[in-house]
């Protein structure tokens, strides 16, 4: 409902303008709820003052709202408003629901040439290292791991990571399944061809914090209080001079007994010589220095 | 990095789609490095930059203009679709543009932008359309006001500011998405690609909806009566416009 003012401007309220209607269709009363949503509407002038019978009114109001581009979301009709939640989207429904079904088996994807080449270089890995030790690969940084492995390197021990998803299958395939449980998270593989255990848990201990999991030496699976146990046992030499040291000891035992006197007797007779050839041999030799027996002075 | 010689010829001007690299990325969890692609074709011009764009034009119009909302409301006709570019800022609702907005994109735009390897260029005009504005504390009445500044109208779906060059979407999204977020009307980056998908989405949409009511089957055929809340643009906008705003959701 709008009341036209005048084009002056004058300061003091309006008055309505009369527009005039020469169609005599009737004149729509007051109290009607505007659904565009603008102000109430006056439709009687000023003077509020019912129209004359057989006349036309005085006053017509012409009802807007606001325009149809507004900055605002303009409030739909009520009508338009039904009708656009009658003509909402409705996508379409499998007929069983996929929960109920099992899913499409997932396209394999081919295994790139990078993943081949890491699988060669593991199986070569475990063929040719006797030790294969896994530690965890602790976030150090990267200068202190460069030392880390010029240390391990200078005693011939490589340090190797590979992806577990590789190693994972490998491991399981070959006779290493025990080893499965190590390989979780990020991991380190130290492996040497002598196995070097002494040195290598040496400069573990330099790292505060050892990671050290366990590992594999000469197809043997080790823990970590395993591969300390190893590096304290002695040489191989030392530990096959022993072992055949002890088995010979009980003949070597008897040979010692059954010699014994022969060699008793020999060794009193050498004396017994050496003694008589002293007697002997002071007289002729004067210059002689002093008989052992006298102790020089300090 | 890898670069891949010749790979199969792309459409001028347009970067190779990713179902040009040669093998499928490789699970999760392994670094495997992609081909790069080639720029062969891709010429920059000598000023990749956006160029300045004046506040009013240089004639200035004396006859005031109506308020002409139509400028505003509906489709665009115009810039819709991608010329020389591959990457855009698509605008999904009516507004007007002025210098304001322009010295933002264009100051955005040139910063983020690599000149060597980026080039960027304007979809709308200059400034043109006259809005007046009545001063301060003036009562209601005494003639249209002078005219104030200038604007351009943008209508939904069309392209706003164009970039090209040896790059790709990723780099160049963030910073027009940043832009998109600043215009007076909701914007979006796109590519070629993206706003195709958008598109043939939109018709999917249109095609399996299980609804069998449509509001342009019942706009069209006045069922109801209905047209009387209507407006003879819904006959062409389909529910899809309010005024200035797009629903995008709507089928």
């Amino acid at each position: 409902m709008r009341i036209t003012a005048p084009a002056g401007g004058s300061s003091h309220g309006f008055r309505p303008q009369v527009s005039h209607n020469p169609s005599l269709f009737p004149f729509h009363s007051a109290p009607v709820r505007s659904s565009e949503g603008n102000g109430c509407g006056r439709s009687w002038d000023s003077a509020r003052r019912p129209p004359a019978p057989g006349r036309l009114p005085a006053l017509q109001t012409v009802r807007h709202g606001s325009k149809a581009v507004t900055r605002h979301w303009r409030v739909m009709h009520f009508e338009r408003q039904k009708l656009m939640a009658v003509t909402k989207y409705i996508p379409p429904k499998p007929a069983i629901n996929p929960r109920c079904v099992t899913p499409p088996p997932k396209r394999v994807q081919e295994e790139t040439g990078l993943i081949r080449l890491l699988r060669r270089e593991v199986a070569a890995v475990f063929q040719n290292n006797r030790m294969i030790a896994v530690c965890q690969n602790v976030p150090l940084g990267a200068e202190d791991k460069l030392f880390m492995q010029h240390r391990l390197r200078k005693h011939n021990i490589l340090v190797k990571a590979f992806p577990n998803q590789i190693l994972k299958p490998f491991l399981e395939d070959s006779k290493y399944r025990n080893l499965l449980p190590l390989f979780v998270g990020h991991n380190l593989l130290l492996v040497s061809k002598e196995p070097k255990v002494k040195e290598m848990v040496r400069i573990l201990k330099g790292v505060p914090f050892l990671p050290l999991l366990g590992g594999c030496i000469d197809d043997t699976i080790l823990s970590r209080q395993g591969f300390i146990n190893y590096s304290k046992l002695p040489s191989l030499d030392l530990v096959q001079g022993e072992l055949v040291g002890g088995l010979t000891l009980l003949t070597a035992q008897t040979h010692a007994l059954l010699q014994h006197q022969p060699l008793h007797l020999t060794a009193l007779l050498d004396q017994y010589v050496r003694q008589q050839h002293q007697g002997d041999s002071v007289k002729p030799a004067t210059g002689q220095p002093g008989p052992p027996d006298s102790v020089p002075d300090s | 990095m890898w670069r891949q010689l010749a790979r199969a010829s792309a459409p001028l001007l347009r970067v190779p789609l990713s179902g040009s690299w040669a093998a499928p990325p490789a699970s999760a969890g392994l670094k495997t490095l992609l081909p790069v692609p080639t720029y062969e074709d891709v010429s920059i011009p000598e000023r990749p930059k956006l160029r300045f764009v004046e506040r009013m034009p240089l004639v200035p119009k004396v006859r005031r203009e109506p308020k002409n909302l139509r400028d505003i409301r509906g489709p665009s006709t115009e810039d819709t679709e991608f010329t020389e570019g591959n990457f855009a800022i698509l605008a999904l609702g009516g507004g007007y543009l002025h210098w304001g907005h322009f010295e933002m994109m264009r100051l955005t735009i040139n910063r983020s932008m690599d000149p060597k390897n980026m080039f960027a260029l304007w979809r709308v005009p200059a400034p043109f359309k006259p809005i007046t504005r009545k001063g301060m504390g003036q009562r209601m009445g005494g003639g249209k006001g002078a005219i104030d500044h200038y604007v351009t109208p943008v209508k939904t779906g069309r392209l706003i500011v164009e970039m090209g060059g040896r790059c790709e979407f990723k780099e160049v999204q963030g910073f027009l998405n940043q832009v998109a977020h600043k215009l007076p009307f909701p914007a979006k980056a796109v590519s070629r690609e993206t706003l195709e998908k958008m598109r043939k989405a939109q018709e999917e949409r249109e095609r399996n909806n299980q609804n069998p009511w449509t509001f342009e089957r019942i706009a069209t055929a006045n069922m109801l009566g209905i047209r009387k809340v209507l407006s003879p643009y819904d006959l062409t906008q389909k529910g899809r416009y309010w005024g200035k705003f797009y629903l995008p959701e709507r089928v």
